[in-house]
């Protein structure tokens, strides 16, 4: 399968004179062809760093980025400013929470949609310009009024529609998604998420969407990474692992979230708060919080352990003392329960 | 099913705001132009029963809150709490109005003064309200509340600043300090939706257990319905200012009527992934609440508008006992 996006041992670390923040720890993800990630944390867990550091718009003064991400044949933890240029909108785009507020309130819609396709097309025919720009409008449910509107006279959800228009003017192969539609309501949300999916059955991109919101994974993604404290807890198949979720840390995530069908059923949570990140620390980072958790678990950090499938978690529950053996997940959990 | 007298009577609330004259023929005429962020609420709450009120941003269900609380003064309508007005107990005895009715905020950061650590945050109101005789029972009484709540040891605790404390923990103060004077009355806005998945539960929690012990009735105001429907027993949905549909929480959420709560509900996000829903698109959004009508609302949106929507406002309908809407297409 062609791998879009590759990290490798990724780090992201934030400093300043007396201390480090250690936000990012040990990613190894690979994102492919068509797949739309879903990566979920609560706040604090590093998704939105993770995404940043993807797309390098960290600043390199407070920042210390180590490992590799692959994206494009090029590594992007190297790649120069210039080399990112190139990349930026036409392979690898961005939608923010708050994207709506960068548009320009002094210049219409279209305007501002034609100088980002002239960054990568500077020579191109204004027909051909407006087709594209119509064509996306459509696509993101907005009418061609759109192109001559000012910002002011749409709402935010049409914003954040024309948002998304942008971020596919140039038919980029990964799409970042982050928290962009958190801040709308409810109605609003349900619908531009219908559309993002429907619209991905005609085009040929990949996303990652990172949100605080696993409902919004649940309707939008095929897959799932869960990140805690920035480290990810576990990767794999949305169906699976909303079904089925094996690390503790999914299980009181997802028990957490009342369901709008059904018993209703007593919401658990999980107790605690999340560790200081400034520290390193030896065993599991979720142990502190988990009820499961063993004398291992302050030991030493767990390793990745394949499941079914592209199914991945990171949890001593589940690993293998030698590697071929069957996994023994009964015997651990007996252990557990006893 | 034995009618009940109601603890708590919400009389045709409304909260208006003026808006500045535009243009200039308004200021010539001297029209004045209202934002009605509240319209004409009526509710009846029994006691010790918690009152789910959802809608979108914008659709007054905050100012609903401030308005019951007496935060802000309504431009009319009155609620009465045991058959006594607030209106006239606010007037006679403010300090029983605020024994009565407590108030808790959604953002736990903003709630609490910087300067002062938590001992001091609880002491003042029991010592302004002349409750406990000595320095060392009001303490213990903070120290038993904090216990209450599972925040242990309270007395480490009492002698932080909110900003040592998660958001979490302050909510959980927040709430607990709210509980302090056995209010009968609680308004929660929002309570939870500052705070990370994994710690509302335990705090949504705590608000039901601590309501129930003291019997309390609660009006729970939240944009997330699934959350909604897990805490509360009957749910009022507003659009503009105006309570839309009323009734059962299962009944609003598993039958709704009035077609902008089934819209609302079928495009909430859900992670049960068997359910199966039709969306319901909706066009446009929220108009301002300027000068709204004549006509449903919620009409220039509706799917299923007829002319007879936008000529004046619907009636509410009485589907079934307790399950009150306002559309006339039903």
């Amino acid at each position: 399968m062609d791998r879009v996006l590759e990290l490798k041992d990724f780090n992201v670390t934030y400093k300043n004179k007396t201390k480090k923040v250690y936000a990012v720890k040990d990613i190894n993800l690979t994102i492919n062809k068509g797949d739309s990630l879903g990566i979920v944390g609560e706040s604090g867990s590093g998704k939105s760093t993770l995404a940043m550091a993807i797309l390098r718009l960290l600043p390199e003064r407070n920042t210390e980025i180590t490992g590799s991400s692959n994206f494009a044949n090029k590594d992007l933890v190297q790649a120069s400013e210039k080399e990112l240029k190139e990349i930026r909108w036409k392979e690898l785009s961005v939608v923010f929470q708050k994207s709506m507020n960068a548009l320009s309130p002094v210049h219409r819609i279209g305007e501002q949609i034609e100088d980002i396709y002239r960054v990568h097309k500077p020579n191109a025919r204004k027909e051909e310009i407006f087709d594209r720009i119509k064509a996306l409008l459509r696509l993101v449910n907005l009418s061609e009024r759109v192109f001559k509107m000012y910002p002011h006279e749409l709402s935010g959800g049409m914003l954040q529609r024309v948002a998304i228009a942008i971020s596919l003017i140039h038919d980029p192969k990964l799409l970042i998604m982050d928290e962009a539609t958190t801040a709308l309501d409810v109605v609003t949300q349900g619908q531009i998420l219908e559309e993002i999916v429907k619209m991905e059955q005609t085009l040929d991109v990949t996303r990652i969407m990172i949100t605080h919101d696993i409902s919004v994974v649940a309707t939008t993604c095929n897959k799932i990474a869960v990140l805690y404290a920035g480290e990810l807890m576990e990767v794999g198949y949305v169906k699976d692992i909303l079904k089925e979720p094996k690390h503790p840390y999914t299980k009181g995530l997802l028990s957490s979230i009342p369901s709008l069908s059904g018993e209703k059923e007593t919401l658990t949570g999980i107790k605690g708060h999340l560790p200081d990140l400034s520290q390193k620390y030896e065993g599991c980072i979720f142990a502190p919080r988990c009820e499961h958790a063993m004398e291992q678990c302050g030991k030493s950090k767990p390793s990745e352990t394949q499941l079914t499938g592209e199914n991945r978690v990171w949890c001593h529950l589940y690993s293998q003392s030698d590697r071929g053996e069957q996994l023994d997940i009964s015997k651990n959990l007996a252990e557990v329960n006893r | 099913m034995e009618e009940k007298k109601p603890f708590v009577k919400i009389n045709n609330i409304s909260m208006w705001y003026p808006q500045k004259s535009k243009s200039l023929s308004q200021v010539i005429k001297r029209e004045k132009q209202w934002v009605k962020a509240v319209d004409n609420v009526s509710l009846e709450l029994q006691k010790g029963e918690i009152l789910g009120v959802i809608g979108e941003s914008g659709c007054g269900k905050s100012t609903l809150g401030r308005a019951l609380a007496r935060l802000e003064h309504p431009t009319q309508g009155d609620v009465f709490i045991d058959d006594v007005s607030t209106q006239n107990l606010i007037k006679q005895d403010q300090r029983k109005f605020r024994r009565t009715v407590q108030i808790v905020f959604q953002n736990p950061f903003d709630t609490f003064t910087p300067r002062d650590t938590i001992e001091k945050i609880l002491m003042r109101p029991l010592k302004l309200h002349g409750i406990g005789k000595s320095e060392e029972e009001r303490k213990q009484k903070c120290i038993d509340i904090l216990e209450s709540g599972g925040l242990k040891p309270a007395e480490e605790i009492m002698k932080r600043y909110p900003h040592e404390l998660s958001g979490g923990q302050l909510q959980r103060i927040s709430i607990l300090r709210s509980m302090l004077f056995n209010p009968q009355f609680i308004i929660a806005d929002e309570p939870v939706s500052m705070l990370d998945v994994s710690v509302r539960a335990e705090i949504i929690n705590m608000l039901v257990t601590l309501s129930r012990e003291k019997d309390a009735t609660v009006v729970f105001i939240s944009h997330d319905i699934a959350l909604t429907r897990y805490i509360s027993d009957k749910i009022a949905v507003m659009y503009l200012g105006k309570i839309i549909e009323y009734g059962d929480s299962e009944t609003i959420i598993n039958r709704p009527q009035h077609p902008y709560t089934q819209a609302l509900i079928s495009n909430t996000p859900s992670i049960d992934l068997d359910e199966i829903r039709e969306t319901i698109k909706v066009e446009g959004e929220p108009p301002t609440p300027v000068n709204p009508g004549p006509g449903c609302y919620f009409a220039p949106r509706c799917f299923k508008a007829t002319k007879n929507c936008f000529k004046h406002y619907p009636d509410t309908v009485e589907l079934e006992s307790g399950h009150l809407v306002s559309c006339s297409e039903i």
